[in-house]
């Protein structure tokens, strides 16, 4: 097990350089720079800033340079935001941006598989219906419609709920509505994935076996079925925590969340090599182990997996 | 007859049984499912509707999506003429104005006697977007007592030169009700802050959202299938080559690549829709590569096969005419699943503003239009937003209907 942990945990790093390579090559070869803009910038000053970034120099020096600095965990200097280095950006935006992905994340799994568990136990009653139907409403409203009409309907019109912003304004009145909408999806997904896999485990011999020796329904299900049913489930909170942190992109710009999602898709727009750098960097972090820790959770709730 | 007879299938009474083919059973199979066949109808009407939009402008059915009619800006979704919409909206603005200034007026009357009488108030942070028609029953009595304190000729106030210029609209309006042809059209679902009808703006959105799920999904079909057969046929290193690279492609936070890509291309390129597909494209063939290979390596070694290549069929042909067909099923219930998730990501950089850009307008580029104005004009939001929602919602029963029909074995996974 530990063995398998260091071995996946080393497979992180040429991921990672590949990503990193990648990223960095389609930005620098892509036409106009950081400087760039509608107002003309004298050569003279060009030049220094130019110098100021290492920008003259040979691209295959700044790459390497660029390397150098991400192993020392140093992101440099923002092009756009002169007071700002990317790694007070980033050290700012981190925090909420894994607390809203985190509780999303619980939301989606806890609240899908509860709705999974009463759906196929009540398989064909009203209860499976009315989660069902949810649960494909959930898996076909983009994140970005779902956000805005929340906020329409619990900030504009009822008025109880913060429409944007973070704990800082509005306390933690402020998570409800970008987590729920963040989690939908995922929830609805989880649902219908636990609901089937309850279902097929519930046909299976070995709780047949259970009912059979006399087992409490109770029993039955919470020990025995659930053990069982759960497995496809967690195979898909890997990629259902990659979803939700690429959500949180679009989730952040329309509720004013002030985590790393904003800063990602203004630098973008903005070309500001370093930042968009910083966010690619930590971003692929995240997901990278994300789907690490999922494999190792998968390992402890099935013993037929054995790692070497 | 008797030989005729013969050659035919028999059940164990004797009677002829006509052959099944794979698609007659699945048509079978996916008729029984009802939410499978509406979606199916709303879809092809979708698609129908998109495809005939340019006929139908021609023909005066759409107002031309382009056309912005100022006037008309803002207009709620209704059937009636867009000229009686107006007029009501500029009388619930008189209404919400004149309001204003009674109040003001007995502010003014409180505090006047004690204050500068004359003082122009500046501060007016209120928009259009608060106005609440009030009764208007009481207009000409009140616009009487206000002229009888001296007030209206004080033009300065912004709110009585607001009330004044839109009564003139009104009149004006009012008078053009049935010459000026603009006010005859009807918005069904209202039109957008420039005075374009929203029905025909979501249509032609749908037209791009559609045109590039359809078209990326071929793509990325199309490469999938072709690394996935090779990788699957020849396996040995290539095999061993292609599926590291796809673990690898697999590892990456494609839609960060994606957005990157999107930015870096800069404006101009990033309206032309090819170039967005073809972004997402390139990172999307990789599920169905992995499919195809196990399918293909499931097959290769089946009789048929050896029958194929006795007989001297070359690998291309084994690949393209005998194994490709019996994969047919699994990659057409991949592309109706992945059809949906193209345009949810088409449409998510759309609102990021990183997709089609104007003069064009996708389904996400309306939304993200919509959630400015949603406070005030909520229809600019729902009416895309609900369109776009209820062809997904169909193209995802239709492929959970298309699996259940073409692969029953599977039936009861998500």
């Amino acid at each position: 097990m530990a063995r398998y942990f260091i071995r996946r945990a080393l497979s992180l790093i040429p991921t990672l350089f590949i990503v990193i390579t990648l990223s960095f090559f389609l930005i620098r070869l892509a036409p106009g720079g950081p400087f760039a803009r509608e107002r003309e910038v004298p050569e003279a000053i060009l030049q220094n800033l130019m110098k100021r970034y290492h920008m003259d120099e040979p691209l295959f020096k700044q790459y390497l340079r660029y390397m150098g600095d991400i192993v020392r965990w140093d992101f440099g200097p923002s092009y756009r935001y002169r007071d700002l280095t990317v790694n007070e950006i980033i050290d700012r935006g981190l925090p909420v941006s894994m607390s809203l992905g985190v509780i999303s994340l619980v939301l989606a799994a806890v609240g899908g598989v509860a709705v999974g568990i009463i759906s196929a136990l009540k398989q064909n009653k009203w209860q499976d219906y009315v989660a069902v139907s949810i649960a494909v409403i959930g898996i076909s409203v983009p994140l970005f419609v779902m956000g805005p009409v929340l906020q329409l309907i619990f900030g504009m019109k009822l008025k109880i709920l913060p429409i944007g912003q973070w704990i800082s304004t509005h306390g933690l009145k402020a998570i409800i509505l970008p987590a729920l909408t963040l989690s939908f999806p995922y929830f609805a997904y989880i649902a219908r994935l636990s609901r089937a896999s309850i279902l097929e485990v519930l046909r299976s011999d070995y709780i047949r076996t259970a009912r059979a020796k006399g087992l409490k329904e109770s029993v039955v299900v919470w020990k025995h079925v659930l053990k069982g049913a759960l497995l496809p489930v967690v195979t898909y909170l890997g990629p259902a925590f990659s979803g939700i942190v690429v959500g949180s992109i679009v989730i952040e710009s329309v509720f004013l969340v002030p985590g790393i999602g904003r800063p990602f898709v203004q630098s973008a727009l903005n070309r500001d090599y370093t930042l968009i750098m910083a966010e690619v960097v930590v971003y692929s972090i995240i997901l990278i182990i994300a789907n690490l820790v999922v494999d190792l959770i998968y390992g402890l709730l099935d013993p037929r997996i054995s790692y070497k | 007859m008797a030989n005729k007879k013969l050659q035919q299938a028999v059940n164990e009474f004797n009677q002829v049984m006509k052959p099944v083919s794979l698609w007659a059973d699945a048509w079978k199979r996916l008729r029984k499912n009802k939410m499978a066949l509406i979606s199916l109808f709303i879809v092809s009407i979708y698609i129908l509707i998109s495809l005939f939009a340019p006929i139908l402008t021609s023909a005066g059915v759409l107002i031309d999506y382009r056309k912005q009619v100022i006037t008309n800006a803002s207009l709620p979704p209704s059937l009636k003429p867009a000229g009686e919409l107006v007029v009501k909206k500029i009388e619930a603005r008189i209404a919400s104005l004149e309001q204003r200034v009674k109040e003001k007026a007995e502010e003014q009357s409180a505090f006047g006697s004690f204050f500068n009488f004359g003082a122009t108030d500046q501060t007016q942070p209120e928009s259009a977007a608060e106005a609440t028609p009030s009764d208007q029953g009481d207009t000409s009595a009140f616009t009487f007592t206000y002229q009888g304190e001296g007030f209206s000729g004080n033009t300065t106030d912004p709110v009585v030169r607001e009330l004044i210029s839109q009564k003139e609209t009104l009149e004006k309006v009012k008078a053009e009700l049935d010459t000026n042809p603009d006010y005859k059209l009807v918005y069904i679902l209202g039109t957008d802050d420039l005075g374009r009808d929203m029905f025909a703006r979501i249509i032609y959105g749908g037209r791009i959202s559609i045109a590039i799920g359809i078209v990326g999904t071929l793509t990325a079909a199309l490469v999938g299938i072709l690394i996935g057969a090779i990788s699957g046929y020849v396996g040995g290193w290539l095999d061993n080559l292609l599926m590291r690279f796809v673990d690898i492609m697999y590892g990456l936070p494609y839609m960060l690549i994606v957005i990157i890509i999107m930015a870096m291309i800069g404006e101009k390129a990033r309206g032309s829709f090819v170039v967005l597909f073809v972004a997402i494209a390139l990172v999307s063939w990789l599920t169905i590569s992995r499919v195809v290979r196990g399918q293909i390596i499931s097959l290769k070694n089946s009789e048929f096969v050896e029958a194929a290549r006795s007989m001297g069929a070359s690998s291309w042909r084994i690949i393209f005419r005998h194994l490709l067909p019996n994969t047919l099923g699994v990659i057409i219930v991949f592309s109706t699943l992945m059809m949906p998730s193209f345009i949810m990501n088409e449409s998510f950089l759309s609102f990021l503003g990183l997709g089609v850009s104007a003069p064009d307008a996708s389904w996400g580029t309306l939304v993200s239009e919509g959630v400015r104005a949603m406070e005030s004009y909520a229809w600019q939001l729902l009416g895309p937003g609900i369109a776009m929602t209820i062809f997904l919602f169909c193209m995802n029963f239709l492929g959970d209907g298309l699996r259940d029909a073409l692969d029953p074995q599977s039936k009861n996974r998500t």
